[in-house]
């Protein structure tokens, strides 16, 4: 076998096993939705969960995981954006910007179990939140935090330099430019970081288990000390009586919920990033 | 925009945490799994009874539910973070300790047998009882296959629980003596009783400790045998005292309960949920 | 306006100063009382000591073993997607990436459950499924998607000129792509798979699922096919024993200040090795 040969063949070696990790997802997907759909009868997303969540419906941990996430990226957001436009427009110094590049890494890589500990330390016992939907937000708005960041940052700084430029040479305060230029151009930075947020918070579980959830008790929470069901902590007690052919199919319906609103929300946010984009660029 | 979300920020912020004064009461009940199934069914039955009855939503009582084992459940109700504590076992020398000042109460609302469980096709193979001997032996990692106690050629897959759950002290007090009694021949280690359940059923060649509620086709339940004698885990054998190993299953409170505590445990104690204690499978603490 | 941005960008560095200090603040009491012997100790007995060195060798081989399955597959789909394929090919391979990377870890752990440990006991013919390799395969896959962009990301940053400079002096596609770029592109792969190991290290909810959560080094040392424990499942399982105070509960905080030391010291030098892609 001579090299031409050797290479021809190593090239479609590596062609096999890039559809292979590339078909990973569908394989995923697919186990997902073989064992999730069957649980999905019609009311599935609309019940409530029944007989220790062996039967019913998912609909308050659907309830409850979303209100999380959006409890979280609501508060996330202004500390993002506001960090963000003080990194780029205000701060000079390049010590100051790489520490703050280091603390975001630093944030982005610590292992979320941690922050469902510490995190309830701080907002649940000292702070007095407890054991609740409150803390649970403010835990994960804590992590997303990297998450939102980055887009945002992606955005400002794809910004041509004229623009700032162009602001400077008219007159305007960065206050000013902040307001009529960067934000209403890097709009759709701060969309598409938020909808990554979303998803990342959505599939967040070790951060909140102890700290923002219930089993079974509460279906909408009616003050802000109430805990919630979510679809992540629901999956993780029933997965633990998997010999129970209806719960684990409980389970993967559940499973299928999850991965589908973390998918939905994932491309929605690339569809808005190049849609918004494009928008911005014109 | 920013405005909007400054707002809504704001509005967030500012109103912090509230012990909120408009919204219907709950209460938080935590820990034992074994007797999470007590605390469920009532929960669901007073639901459907303030339901049917039509008391106000605001007025409606909550009762929110949540595993973690018994170790959880003392240290939960002891801090505060929870109104009730589940337990299935009695509340340790060392914890009663750590807690003095929480003032820990114990309701017992039924009973429970502790089995010995196998794996379906141990049973099926011939094994139906164990002497507390060759359990120990089999926890200490001395008895390694299961033909040393004539079964079939197979590795023991022993399986352990987390050291704080009420069915492990409970097991370990009758096996060794000692309720936190090191295992070294322990290979995998599990939470709940749906876990145990689960990983029992699972393998083809395990050993376990579970509420013998729990008991199932797939995890069976054996004997012990002392000398001559067999004592199956049946309600018969457990009723008169002649199963060795049983626990009470208890609610705990810090101090003495009060309000919607008071009434779900008086429900918990009435001729109704003793009855939801035996349909959990459990007997009635009478 | 300056001041509200500034505040919030505090808000930020406290956060992660924070955790910081919270975990370093809790763990003071354990790491008094035992001090070095916290991270000797072998025998994790709730009440009595607390030796961390189980967790530590089980996360430490967990994550060994995952980078070891990761490694070559990445190298090899990084080489083909960076090298052979079309732009559009290698948007669509980065999509899947992206969302592979997204699925929540709380799928992964039923799949492991309900398939993987199942199949790894079929396949190596053991007692019980739940292992560290069981363990490490999940992790594999979780981290994959992170890894291989990563390492894509760092073949692309290789200046176009080396790969002309190649073709021009009559090197095939392939040898400029392994005897070439590869090369250039070492270290941003190695920021990849540090990357990649960080974020395997810290990972719960999968892990505490089928890993066998049994507090001891196997034995031998080596014996993949052993349940055992890792930092962040030991956490997982114990920490609503004891939350908020305690000896315990300081144990649990000084495990988790070594897991976060151990993580960001991973991925700072990743991240330093990322950055030193585009420099020659």
């Amino acid at each position: 076998m001579n090299s031409a040969t050797f290479e021809k063949g190593m090239v479609f070696f590596l062609s096999i096993l890039t559809v292979l990790v590339s078909s990973l997802l569908l394989i995923i997907l697919a186990a997902v939705f073989a064992r999730g759909l069957p649980a999905l009868h019609s009311g599935f997303l609309i019940e409530a969960s029944e007989d220790f969540g062996r039967a019913g419906g998912i609909f308050y941990q659907l309830v409850g995981t979303l209100i999380l996430m959006t409890g979280a990226v609501l508060v996330s957001l202004p500390v993002a954006l506001g960090s963000v436009i003080y990194q780029t427009q205000y701060l000079k110094s390049e010590t100051g910007k790489e520490i703050c590049r280091q603390v975001a890494q630093m944030l982005n890589a610590t292992p979320t179990i941690l922050f469902g500990l510490v995190g309830y330390l701080f907002f649940g016992v000292y702070l007095e939140a407890g054991v609740s939907w409150v803390t649970g937000s403010l835990i994960l708005a804590v992590m997303i935090l990297p998450t939102l960041q980055v887009s945002i940052r992606e955005a400002i700084e794809a910004l041509p330099d004229q623009y700032q430029d162009t602001g400077m040479a008219l007159g305007l305060s960065p206050w000013s430019q902040i307001k009529t230029i960067i934000i209403p151009q890097c709009y759709y930075g701060i969309i598409t970081g938020v909808f990554l947020g979303l998803a990342r918070a959505a599939g967040e579980t070790a951060a909140i288990m102890f700290a923002a959830t219930t089993f079974s008790g509460i279906r909408f929470p009616e003050s802000f000390s109430d805990p919630v069901p979510t679809l992540q902590t629901h999956m993780l007690v029933l997965t633990q009586e998997a010999a129970n052919p209806e719960t684990l199919a409980q389970a993967w319906g559940a499973g299928l919920v999850l991965l589908s609103l973390v998918l939905f929300l994932t491309v929605m946010a690339w569809i808005l990033r190049s849609r918004l984009k494009m928008e911005a660029e014109l | 925009m920013l405005r909007v979300l400054l707002f809504l920020w704001v509005a967030i912020g500012v109103n912090p945490f509230p012990a909120s004064a408009d919204h219907s009461p709950k209460i938080e009940i935590v820990g034992s799994t074994t007797v999470l199934p007590i605390a469920s069914r009532a929960a669901e039955r007073f639901e459907k009874f303030q339901r049917v009855e039509k008391f106000k939503p605001s007025h409606r009582l909550r009762i929110l539910v949540n595993a973690g084992g018994s170790g959880v459940g003392i240290h939960s109700v002891a801090k505060g973070r929870s109104d009730l504590g589940m337990a299935s076992r009695k509340i340790s020398p060392s914890e009663r300790k750590r807690f003095e000042g929480s003032h820990l109460k114990v309701h017992t609302v039924g009973v429970d047998a502790v089995a010995c469980v196998i794996s379906s096709e141990i049973y099926d193979a011939g094994i139906r009882d164990l002497t507390r001997q060759e359990i120990r032996d089999i926890y200490l990692g001395k008895i390694r296959n299961w033909k040393e106690v004539g079964g079939p050629d197979r590795k023991i897959v022993v399986v352990d629980k987390e050291r704080h759950r009420g069915t492990r002290h409970v097991f370990m007090d009758f096996i060794f003596g000692n309720p936190i009694a090191k295992t070294p021949g322990t290979i995998l280690v599990t939470g709940s009783n749906n876990e145990e359940q689960t990983k029992i059923a699972q393998s083809d060649s395990a050993i376990g400790m579970l509420s013998y509620a729990w008991v199932s086709d797939e995890v069976r339940a054996i004997g012990i045998r002392d000398k001559k004698n067999i004592v199956n885990p049946t309600r018969e054998a457990i009723r008169k005292g002649d199963y060795p190993i049983v626990r009470n299953l208890s609610f705990i409170t810090a101090g003495e309960p009060s309000g919607e505590v008071k009434a779900f445990l008086e429900y918990l104690k009435s001729p109704e949920g003793q009855q939801v204690v035996e349909e959990s499978g459990y007997i009635p603490f009478t | 306006m300056m001041w509200i941005f500034a505040g919030l960008n505090l808000i930020f560095l406290c956060c992660a100063g924070g955790l910081f200090f919270f975990l370093i603040f809790e763990s003071y009491p354990i790491l008094k009382l035992q001090g070095i012997d916290f991270w000797l100790g072998q025998d994790w007995w709730v009440g009595e000591t607390y030796g961390a060195l189980p967790m530590l060798y089980g996360s430490t081989l967990v994550t060994a073993l995952a980078c070891l399955l990761v490694l070559p597959l990445a190298l090899a789909v990084a080489i083909f997607t960076s090298e052979f394929l079309t732009s559009t090919s290698r948007r669509f391979v980065k999509a899947v990436l992206e969302l592979l990377a997204g699925v929540p870890g709380i799928v992964y752990g039923l799949l492991g459950v309900s398939f993987l440990s199942l199949w790894i006991k079929d396949v190596f013919g053991l007692l019980d499924g739940n292992t560290l390799a069981t363990a490490s395969c999940l992790l594999a896959i979780m981290i994959l998607p992170t890894v291989l962009t990563l390492s894509e990301d760092a073949m692309r940053a290789v200046p176009a000129e080396y790969r002309d400079n190649a073709l021009g002096l009559g090197l095939s596609k392939w040898q400029t792509a392994t005897a070439v770029v590869l090369p250039q592109a070492l270290p941003g792969i190695m920021g990849a798979i540090l990357l990649g190991i960080g974020r395997a290290m810290g990972e719960t909810i999968a892990v505490m699922l089928v890993v066998g959560s049994l507090d001891r080094i196997p034995n031998p040392w080596f014996n993949i096919f052993s349940s055992a424990q890792t930092i962040p499942s030991k956490l997982g399982r114990e920490a609503a024993e004891s939350i908020g105070e305690g000896t315990h509960w300081s144990a649990l905080m000084a495990l988790g200040l070594t897991l976060f030391i151990m993580v960001l010291l991973i991925n700072f030098i990743g991240n330093r090795f990322l950055k030193r892609r585009s420099i020659s």
